[in-house]
């Protein structure tokens, strides 16, 4: 029992993130190098040699930051990500955390995130990376409504907030066809909550790098990881919430969760490179006025499916 | 068992992030004064970061707590939606159209611009 309901769902968890954040990082210079962005090395080894780089470099610091708080916003980040993903099944009895809050949790994780990344800009103690941290704050207060509408769609049919039934309600249609605007709404959620590509407002170059303008080292290694550790899990609740999860013939259940994972992630990392960063001034009113009324269309729809559907 | 593999992983990947940070930078020495003067892009730091700062999106933030109230009831709804049929649909749509209306006036009143 101990085997099947902890060590092997925590097995998957750590080596879904582990591979996960080494897949994403290649993956991203794989892009970057099909937009002629010159990539040093070879994208498969280059994430590596990077990291050895940053572990082996010397930490520089500000003149008084708040040491504790700089340390723990990436590890909590990491470890926000990694219990994500706890709350994702693998086959219908292989899952670390089977709550019957499921949804909600992970809701709570997305709120925890805007904490976490405001706590790293503001432990430098150094104005551009406070300044990329506020920023942040009104982005992560504005799609935190938009990400709650659209898993509450998810959660109409399946009567229940458990990411398991969820996954069951979708044996006859998945999500992404039944509620054709949950992912697309859902994935600017993803952008927002790992602050990727248009959403970039906390790590911008126009902050020369925002929250991240003052680390290095080790702690940059960590923060990098964190945020593709994030990426990885937010595409698995993806793929969990809108693409079937494990539902899919021929390949087991893990398998398919792990291949729709890297879709949805690789579908991230496109937009991140392809789309232009949205101007700060004008994402709040992007999010309120068009992508919020949006997800209550949504909300209606799945809504509707749901009574007809019953 | 959900509750202990939640608590375990959040500490084995705490615990990981933490030492992934701590153990390599116990050799090195920490940097000199003059190279922890913060970057301003090129800017002297001759105040502290921690000064202050209009958040333009206070009203904003209140507005959503309004609407997070509202999810407080949307779990449940949820769950309950296909059994309760039509009423739900009804009950929660009177909900959010005066919830709507907050945010066309927070509009009018221009709480999602930043000026």
């Amino acid at each position: 029992m101990i085997v099947s309901e902890l060590i092997l769902p925590l097995f998957m968890i750590f080596l879904t993130l582990g591979l996960g954040i080494y897949a994403a990082a290649v993956l991203d210079r794989l892009l970057a190098a099909r937009q002629r962005i010159p990539v040093a090395d070879s994208a498969w080894r280059s994430p590596l040699s990077n990291a050895a780089w940053l572990l082996l470099q010397q930490t520089n610091t500000t003149e008084a930051p708040d040491t504790p708080a700089w340390q723990l916003a990436p590890a909590l980040y990491l470890s926000l990500a990694a219990m994500g993903l706890s709350l994702v099944p693998w086959s219908p009895t292989l899952i670390a955390t089977d709550l019957a809050t499921g949804l909600v949790l992970w809701g709570s994780f997305e709120a925890l995130a805007t904490v976490v990344i405001f706590l790293q800009g503001w432990a430098a103690n150094a104005h551009l990376a406070l300044i990329g941290a506020y920023r942040y704050v009104a982005l992560g207060l504005s799609y935190l409504l938009i990400s709650m509408f659209v898993l509450i769609g998810v959660a109409l049919p399946a009567e229940s907030l458990r990411f398991i039934d969820v996954v069951e309600a979708q044996a006859p249609l998945w999500h992404v066809i039944g509620q054709p605007l949950g992912l697309p709404l859902f994935l600017v959620v993803g952008l927002g909550l790992t602050f990727w590509g248009p959403l970039n407002l906390a790590d911008s170059s126009d902050l020369s790098g925002g929250t991240s303008s003052e680390i290095s080292g080790p702690l940059r290694l960590v923060w990098q990881m964190a945020r593709m550790a994030m990426l990885v899990a937010f595409s698995a609740v993806a793929a969990t919430a809108f693409l079937g999860g494990w539902l899919g013939p021929w390949l087991p259940g893990p398998v398919w969760v792990l291949l729709k994972t890297l879709g949805v992630l690789a579908l991230l990392l496109w937009l991140g490179r392809s789309m232009p960063r949205v101007a700060p001034e004008r994402c709040v009113t992007l999010m309120w006025v068009v992508l919020l009324p949006l997800a209550f269309v949504d909300l209606i729809w799945a809504g509707t499916l749901a009574l007809l559907m019953a | 068992m959900s509750l202990l593999a939640l608590i375990l992983v959040l500490i084995l990947s705490l615990g990981a992030g933490l030492l992934l940070q701590a153990l390599p930078r116990r050799e090195h020495a920490l940097p000199t004064y003059p190279q922890r003067a913060p970057f301003l892009g090129g800017g002297e730091p001759d105040t502290h970061a921690w000064s202050r700062y209009h958040v333009r999106y206070y009203p904003m933030a209140l507005l959503l707590i309004a609407f997070e109230m509202e999810m407080m009831f949307m779990y449940p709804w949820a769950v309950v939606f296909v059994e309760k049929g039509a009423m739900a649909v009804m009950e929660m749509g009177m909900f959010l159209a005066i919830l709507s209306v907050g945010i066309v006036y927070a509009w009018r009143e221009g709480v999602f611009r930043w000026q």
